[in-house]
């Protein structure tokens, strides 16, 4: 035989669980707007019917119903396009870098316009076309002069701005080192957390969230994958677990960072400021330590992680083109086998090529002039610093003597068309020994040749050996087309993942992110359902009045 | 597909940002008068426009050449031409002098005005354009006569000096008249010392040397003239070059103001329709129709 009171529970069953129904979509409402949050539903299921199974059960018609339960509380999240959402961050994370720094050097060179390198080696150019028409006028000789000091001025900027550049990466690289070190213990942290709530039969959905955001974080730094491990204990079947992240090397080898409350820290394998974070030299990999409670570093061993090698190095080769620490790298530099790579050191290299080449051949071609006193040419570019091995784009100077006095731009050629002197000729009898004119130097001066002043112009247009067969024009202009590419490309690839990436969250947010027509309508649903478990309750009050009040006092 | 308001409300605010890149990207174009702003934009146009650059540069740079060269010729022309009357006048007198009739008191008188005359052409001699010499060859700072006597020479006074005025082609702007010069100067001289001693018959001799240097002056003015017209035929060359160089530089990287115009309007009316319907999308919920 059933209870009397037994459909009272039944209903104060069914008010808690639409109660609880009404809380929880309280709380969605509460977070409509928090990032990273999922919409939470509370799971319904009916509580076992009456009578139960047993020897002594009762012989009632089976299994009436005795209300409901609310069985657990789950956030709507589907793991798998979390997986492609991460996967997409990924390339986002590396070619919004990557074309962040490229543009940054387009900025420092600043083509098209009227006032990069080009126009100055324009300028210097018209300067000495002026000198080869007016080779004997000191104005056209100062002018060359203040327009070569202008274009070693601007092989200075794009020298000092691309180390600028570099340093500005370092120390990029090191934050974002920072940054992933924190959200590992962080990560870890959350682990140890949920590790102690699942065990209990609870489901921490606000904590799978967090967890879930610093996963999204981490996934723009670094390549990742994941692997669940269930708690034990009175852990729900849906409870998801501790999550063990390990970063995923190009040849698929994965490395571990974190696992349950156990999280290791990047380092910096090469030179690096002490903390081992920001590189001072080309990055040559990266290293796993682990920090005990003293601070104290160990790098792992096999216990830690099976998959690579005792010293737990990571080569730079060995990470994958994705996520932001390695676009910074690249863009930084990076050393493989004691080659130098990497957007900034070779754009350098290239800049400082250009201004070798440029003033060894000038050099050159001066030497062979002779200047306003038929002396020889001197070195017009000079390295202001004796320590360097050869002339580049930063310790490229106008050389002193030119600049003290223009008379000694080289700017005829009197000394190459006549060896020797104009009218010597030892052993002619004349008193007059060795030369003519009584000049020094080999070159009768001629103040109005200004033959050298021409083909010094027009350097500008050969081909030189050592810029592989091109002029300096086309070098800088193929030098500038390059960066012009390869920008392009990063910007497409960056629109293109960044679309993906978009997809994938419009995705995610369709699955888990709150609806407010949704939720009211929830809202709506289960006040009803409150308010007519109510109205049961009152129905089973009215039949109890009946029975208890009204029963038995039959005429009265 | 299931949506929400705060899908809805990104994804407005995605579209009004990519709106926004658009209208600017117009506003960078209209401002400027560019298509492109940064190599990036397109590589290829901004490789093509250095090299628009530095011709139109070239071409610039080689008209004022040109004008250096035309001064040249002319102003050697000019005075070639007035050496030419000062010897006619030379020749003049020379007649009078080789007269039988002329007393040596008159031979005397027009001597002195023969020296005059070669101090007059020993100075068209010393013309300077700015502070050059032109008669000087690759020696401009050195005058072919000084005070009255020939500066002793040396090979760098026949050089020609000649400037750019196209990609590889020179054209030599000076003259190298030196040795007619000295020849002229020496036939004033010797005039001079024979003046009062020779006979008529033997003073008319120099008639014939004064008719050759004419001769000589005149060859070389026709040479001059040869190359003004080559200058003048660089010159129109140059400047089609010049306006053909703009031209390809503009069509290269200019916009075209219509387009860029008519781009940015629609691009504002898309702006707006896109904040009206946003508008008017995001603001209702089911909130706005309960009780």
């Amino acid at each position: 035989m059933r209870s009397t009171f037994m459909g009272l529970e039944a209903s104060k069953r069914g008010l808690y669980t639409q109660q609880s129904a009404l809380y929880t979509t309280g709380h969605n409402i509460a977070n409509a707007n928090t990032e990273g949050y999922s919409r939470q539903r509370v799971n319904m299921e009916p509580t076992l019917g009456y009578p139960g199974t047993g020897l002594n059960a009762p012989k009632v018609a089976g299994f009436i119903g005795t209300g409901v339960k609310a069985s657990s509380v789950q956030r709507i999240r589907d793991a798998f396009v979390d997986r492609q959402y991460r996967q997409e961050t990924n390339k986002l994370g590396y070619w919004e870098t990557k074309s962040k720094s490229i543009s940054q050097l387009e900025d420092i060179l600043n083509e098209p316009s009227d006032y990069g390198l080009a126009k100055a080696l324009d300028g210097f150019w018209n300067s000495l076309q002026d000198l080869h028409v007016h080779p004997e006028d000191g104005g056209a000789r100062t002018v060359v002069v203040q327009r070569a000091i202008a274009v070693a001025d601007s092989f200075h900027y794009i020298y000092n701005s691309i180390q600028q550049l570099k340093e500005n990466a370092a120390n990029e690289i090191g934050i974002t080192l920072r940054d992933i070190n924190s959200v590992l213990e962080q990560i870890a942290h959350l682990n140890y957390q949920i590790q102690s709530v699942e065990p209990n039969g609870y489901m921490p959905n606000d904590l799978y969230d967090e967890r879930d955001k610093l996963l999204d974080q981490l996934s723009t730094y670094i390549p990742i994958e994941l692997e669940y491990e269930k708690s034990g204990g009175n852990a729900l079947a849906i409870a998801e677990g501790s999550v063990r992240v390990f970063l995923k090397l190009s040849d698929g080898t994965k490395v571990k960072l974190v696992d349950g409350k156990d999280f290791a820290q990047l380092r910096n394998s090469g030179a690096s400021t002490s903390d081992g974070l920001t590189p001072t030299k080309s990055v040559e990999g990266f290293k796993i330590v682990r920090v005990d409670e003293f601070g104290k570093e160990t790098v792992v061993d096999k216990n830690w992680n099976v998959d690579i090698d005792n010293n737990a190095q990571i080569k730079i080769n060995q990470f994958s083109n994705l996520g932001k620490l390695k676009s910074l790298v690249d863009s930084y530099g990076y050393d493989i086998n004691g080659n130098q790579k990497g957007l900034f050191p070779e754009n350098l290299e290239k800049i400082n090529k250009l201004a070798k080449e440029f003033a060894e051949a000038f050099n050159k071609l001066h030497g062979l002039g002779t200047d306003l006193d038929g002396d020889p040419g001197v070195e017009f570019f000079v390295k202001n610093n004796s320590k360097d091995k050869e002339i580049t784009a930063g310790n490229i100077y106008v050389s002193d003597t030119i600049i003290n006095s223009p008379n000694k731009i080289a700017a005829s050629d009197s000394g190459k068309a006549e060896p020797g002197n104009g009218k010597a000729e030892p052993g002619n009898g004349n008193a007059e020994p060795g030369n003519g004119n009584a000049e020094p130097g080999n070159g009768n001066a001629e103040p109005g040749n200004g033959k050298n002043a021409l083909a010094l112009a027009n350097l500008k247009f050969q081909t030189l050996e050592g810029l592989f067969g091109v002029s300096i024009q086309s070098y800088f202009e193929g030098f500038v087309g390059q960066l012009g590419v390869d920008g392009q490309q990063a910007e497409r690839l960056t629109y293109n993942a960044q679309t993906l990436q978009q997809s994938v969250s419009e995705r995610r947010s369709s699955i888990s992110s709150v609806s407010l027509d949704e939720e009211m309508t929830n809202m709506i649903a289960f006040q009803q359902a409150y308010n007519a478990n109510a109205r049961m309750i009152t129905a089973i009050d009215e039949i109890l009045d009946k029975i208890i009040n009204g029963m038995g006092r039959v005429g009265l | 597909m299931r949506v929400t308001q705060s899908m809805l409300s990104n994804n407005m605010l995605r579209n009004l940002s990519e709106s926004y890149r658009k209208l600017g990207k117009y506003q960078d174009q209209i401002t400027t008068g560019k298509k492109v702003n940064r190599p990036s934009d397109d590589p290829v146009v901004v490789m093509k426009g250095i090299g628009y650059r530095t011709e139109l540069n070239k071409v610039q740079q080689f008209s004022r050449n040109i004008g250096e060269a035309y001064n040249w010729l002319d102003t050697t022309d000019d005075t070639l031409d007035k050496i030419g009357s000062a010897l006619q006048r030379a020749r003049e007198l020379m007649v009078q002098a080789s007269s039988d009739t002329a007393t040596p008191e008159d031979r005397l008188q027009i001597n002195s005005e023969l020296q005059q005359l070669r101090e007059h052409i020993q100075s068209l001699a010393n013309t300077k354009i700015g502070n050059k010499y032109i008669f000087s060859g690759t020696k401009t700072t050195t005058p072919p006569f000084d005070n009255g006597y020939p500066e002793p020479i040396d090979d760098a006074f026949f050089k020609g000096i000649e400037i750019e005025v196209f990609s590889g082609i020179q054209i030599q702007i000076n003259t190298t008249p030196i040795q007619l010069l000295k020849d002229i100067d020496s036939i004033f001289s010797d005039i001079n010392t024979s003046m009062d001693k020779e006979s008529a018959g033997k003073l008319s001799s120099f008639l014939e040397s004064i008719d050759n240097v004419m001769d000589k002056i005149l060859t070389t003015r026709a040479d001059i003239g040869a190359r003004q017209n080559r200058i003048e035929l660089m010159d129109e060359r140059l400047q089609s070059q010049e306006v053909i160089a703009t031209k390809q530089m503009s069509e290269n990287e200019d916009i075209d103001y219509e387009k860029a115009i008519t781009n940015l309007i629609t691009q504002e009316s898309i702006h707006r329709a896109a904040l009206s319907t946003g508008a008017r999308i995001v603001q209702p919920t089911l909130v706005d129709f309960l009780r």
